[in-house]
């Protein structure tokens, strides 16, 4: 296959690593979040934000290894992933007879406040069914270019590339490995709260 | 778990710093363990009746 189309795979591995530092940034923002707020992520919140790793993986892959069809599946499953669980938590807080608090459904309509402080008027998991459907489809637009899927040409990769892959996948191991040790200090190995306090299993 | 699911993250993110290609077989078990965490957190016997 030739590699004279729009998109050559190098600028695809370009385009991953920005994709990926998006999602980096939504994660430390979260982080930014979590501390200023004072505010512990719950189950679900936890659940969004290893899809969001794992979509982030996805592109490290291509950064790292080069585009292939492969390593976008694992960006959409785990866009398709974290779809779902931001979509089911949504739903939790608009159904009126489901009652957040108590987490038990109600015979009378109520009203669910939101699961923390909005962002810019919106709830953070209603930011993520934005942020994981912009991922489906951005993959999909991205995946129409096949040019980008070419046999590296030549022996060697430009250095350039390679530099930038190793801090891509470099990025990813410290958020990676920040988000383990900050779901053990809240979870240990067992369930994690869903109260929303500030409240760390470490100090429990 | 969510720990044990994040840690599966951060070792694929590990043997891909080392060019291992099938790093993404650990992501697709943390996703799998997120799966079971869902189904665990979800209240089936008292949610079906109302929700769905």
């Amino acid at each position: 296959m030739r590699s004279d189309g729009i998109l050559t795979p190098d600028a695809a591995r370009v385009l991953n690593f920005l994709g990926l530092l998006a999602m980096v940034g939504v994660l430390v923002g979260a982080y930014v979040y979590e501390f200023g707020y004072r505010d512990v992520p719950c189950t679900l919140c936890l659940l969004q934000r290893l899809a969001m790793v794992a979509v982030a993986f996805g592109a490290a892959m291509n950064v790292m290894l080069g585009p292939d069809p492969r390593h976008y599946a694992v960006c959409l499953i785990s866009a398709i992933f974290g779809g779902a669980i931001s979509v089911r938590q949504s739903l939790l807080h608009i159904n009126p007879y489901f009652d957040t608090t108590t987490g038990q459904p109600t015979l009378e309509a109520t009203t669910n406040g939101p699961f923390g402080a909005p962002v810019w008027g919106l709830s953070l998991y209603v930011w993520g069914v934005i942020l994981f459907a912009t991922v489906i489809l951005a993959v999909g637009i991205v995946q129409l270019f096949r040019s980008q899927f070419a046999a590296a040409e030549g022996p060697q990769e430009p250095d350039r590339l390679a530099r930038l892959a190793m801090v891509a996948v470099g990025i990813l191991v410290l958020v990676a490995a920040a988000e383990t040790l900050t779901t053990f200090l809240e979870c240990g190995f067992g369930d994690c709260p869903n109260d929303g306090g500030w409240n760390w299993w470490i100090l429990r | 778990m969510m720990t044990i699911a994040f840690a599966l993250l951060a070792l694929a993110s590990v043997l891909l710093w080392r060019r291992v290609q099938w790093s993404w077989a650990l992501v697709m078990a943390a996703l799998i363990l997120g799966i079971v965490i869902f189904f665990g957190d979800v209240d089936f016997s008292s949610d079906l009746g109302i929700q769905l």
